[in-house]
């Protein structure tokens, strides 16, 4: 399967790379490469740098890229914006959705599509049409209607954030989607519905990066491979029963393994 | 001291009103208010002599309004424009108030006037004649929504007058807009008295064009069980004061505001509040949005009384503003004065930028920069917009008009 993934050309390289904010480096030489159809987990203690990585693949304007590149689809993105680096395929789903007083949930959707669907030469679809296409998109995550005319994320349940983030995902259709701890404060139910989402959204020709603590999400998506990282470093990479080992062992396992090395 | 002059050799007033008469004789101890009280230190000097710059204008100026027609059953009145109305329905009334009522009325509110809290007021009632002005006594149920115009002409100054009675039990919609042309200025001043168990949703949409000025003042008493709604939305003047002073004359009465005032490239506005609770069992909840961008300068200055017999208030005041450019000033000064030891009462005023997280949430999701700062300043809009009692399609004409900015 691993070969065979290979046989095509990375959706993501992030080679050696390090990055701050405000003067105080986050990243310390960060290597990572997703290849189409390859689902990745990055494991790690809090303030490991695990959520660093992904919004600075996503473009956030806080970070300072120091050294290093990040090539999407073969070309750098060191210095596109966050809406370029989207529109182009690259998702990322927060850990803490944003809410968004005053804007509609619909409205918000339809204009995030249509830049997606511009970018890749598709007609935009007027309001009836996006209307459709959502109502199709809500089975994924089993989400009702009616939290389609609601503020973005307003008065949503940690739950239901967590859903609208992998439909946003399911009417985007990125190249890669980066999801930072979206099995964060799920119960059972909505975790399985989460999850079934993501799968059913994934394909051969697109990438997923898990950020989780948890093994419990990749007891539902089984990834390819997982990374530990430490101190702005991945320290250890592995199939997915790395995944299990660490939780069976905890952190101070890696601790050792820094130790070692 | 010019002013006063101005009014006196204006040809087109040889016949003063007695209502005339009185402010006049008022102005000439204060022909301008106090610049150093707390009430008008932060105005604009400059501009407010650019206010009273122009030759005073009595004669109806042609009226342009983009505001559609869009319902029937809206009753349309411009103030100035031979303003005549009689409406006599099976549910309701509107009625002309007739001279002598509106001269008693008004003369009662000038007796409680303080010389310089109310100086827009006197310096209105001392341009206005008659012709300008709009008086109306309202009664009964399913009353049509009512639209009130007032407008100025370019290089002059203008001014206008309305008083509206709402009788018992009455309740209505009334959208006031107050239109400035270039260079002109607009004087417009307000009264409204409540009766008991009366409601009146009351919208105020001002807006001038180039180098346009406005006084606009707004005077509103609350008898019990009445409930007072208002909506605001000042913008392109460059010089704007709205002055809003309710007074819930026995308590036990309710009001809301939501007023929202943009400042662009020099202008200044600003919204001075004073609510006076003189009875038990007051309610208040009052939010006050500025949006200020380039070197504009922005205030608000909010004051809530509340005398011993205004036991059981409950009253909020929060003023938000939003920076948009490092050179613009904001000023801001929520206040409560409070005699009275059983009261809920609140403040609060805050200054910000706009939200980062926010917006790179929605640059996340390929929506640019530029849309994604439309999307959030039209969401802080939209609390005060969608409070504003007007139809569908005037919100996509405020909505157009708000995207000019």
């Amino acid at each position: 399967m691993q070969s065979k993934m290979k046989e095509s050309d990375p959706i993501l390289e992030v080679e050696n790379l390090y990055a701050s904010t405000d003067n105080l480096p986050i990243l310390k030489g960060v290597s990572l490469t997703v290849y189409p159809g390859e689902i990745h987990a990055i494991m790690g203690r809090n303030g490991c740098g695990k959520s660093t990585l992904s919004k600075i693949i996503a473009g956030h304007p806080s970070y300072n890229i120091t050294n290093g590149d990040i090539k999407f689809l073969g070309e750098n993105i060191n210095s596109l914006e966050p809406e370029e680096r989207a529109q182009s395929g690259i998702f990322l789903g927060f850990q803490y959705p944003i809410e968004i007083p005053g804007v509609s949930n619909l409205e918000f959707l339809r204009v995030s599509t249509n830049a997606r669907r511009k970018f890749l030469n598709k007609e935009e679809l007027d309001t009836f049409d996006f209307e459709e296409l959502v109502k199709e998109k809500l089975e994924i995550v089993k989400m009702d209607h009616a939290f389609l005319s609601r503020s973005v994320n307003q008065g949503f349940s940690g739950g239901e954030k967590k859903r609208n983030e992998i439909l946003q995902m399911a009417l985007l259709e990125p190249k890669i989607a980066i999801l930072d701890e979206t099995d964060s404060g799920l119960d059972i139910d909505a975790l399985r519905i989460v999850a079934s989402g993501i799968k059913k959204i994934s394909n051969a020709q697109t990438g997923i990066i898990l950020i989780t603590h948890y093994q419990r999400l990749l007891d539902e998506i089984e990834p390819h491979y997982v990374h530990v990282m430490s101190d702005g470093q991945i320290i250890k990479t592995g199939e997915s029963d790395l995944a299990l080992e660490l939780e069976k062992k905890g952190y101070e396992w890696t601790d050792n393994f820094i130790k070692e090395n | 001291m010019k002013i006063i002059e101005k009014i006196k050799t204006n040809k087109s007033i040889d016949n003063q009103t007695e209502i005339q008469k009185i402010c006049l004789d008022k102005l000439q101890s204060t022909p301008l208010p106090n610049l150093k009280s707390e009430q008008w230190r932060l105005s604009n000097k400059s501009k407010l002599s650019d206010f009273l710059d122009y030759s005073v204008n009595e004669k109806d100026p042609k009226f342009d309004t983009p505001f559609p027609k869009t319902s029937q059953s809206t009753i349309r009145l411009v103030i100035g424009e031979n303003c005549q109305i009689n409406l006599i329905k099976e549910n309701f009334a509107i009625k002309q108030l007739s001279e002598d009522q509106l001269v008693k009325y008004i003369k009662e509110q000038i007796s409680c006037f303080d010389q310089n809290e109310n100086w827009s007021d006197l310096l209105n009632l001392s341009l206005n004649c008659a012709k300008n002005t709009l008086g109306l006594k309202i009664s009964g149920s399913e009353i049509p929504p009512i639209e009130i115009f007032s407008h100025a002409s370019s290089n002059t100054l203008n001014a206008k007058t309305l008083v509206i009675c709402l009788e018992k039990d009455c309740d209505i919609d009334l959208l006031q807009v107050n239109l400035g042309k270039d260079n002109s200025s607009l004087s417009q001043s307000t009264f409204f008295f409540l009766e008991e168990n009366s409601s009146l949703n009351h919208g105020v949409v001002s807006y001038g064009e180039n180098k346009s000025n406005l006084l606009n003042s707004l005077n509103v008493i609350q008898q019990k069980n009445s409930e007072y709604n208002l909506g605001s939305l000042h913008y392109k003047f460059s010089y704007a004061r709205f002055e809003i002073r309710i007074k819930q004359s026995e308590g036990n009465a309710k009001t809301n505001i939501k007023g929202m005032q943009i400042s662009k490239k020099d202008e200044q506005i600003s919204t001075y509040t004073k609510i006076d609770f003189n009875g038990p069992n007051g309610f208040l909840d009052q939010i006050n949005k500025s949006l200020a961008d380039d070197k504009s300068h922005a205030i608000f200055e909010g004051s809530i009384i509340v005398p011993k017999i205004a036991q059981k208030t409950n009253a909020s005041q929060l003023s938000r503003n939003l920076l948009l450019s490092n050179l613009t000033q904001i000023d801001t000064k929520p206040q409560l004065e409070i005699i009275a030891d059983d009261v809920k009462c609140k403040h609060g005023a805050t200054i910000s930028q706009l939200n980062e997280e926010e917006l790179f949430y929605m640059r996340t999701r390929g929506i640019t920069l530029t849309e994604a700062s439309k999307l959030q300043l039209s969401s802080y809009f939209q609390e005060i917009i969608s409070f504003i009692p007007v139809s569908k399609d005037r919100w996509d004409l405020l909505d157009i008009l708000l995207n000019e900015n």
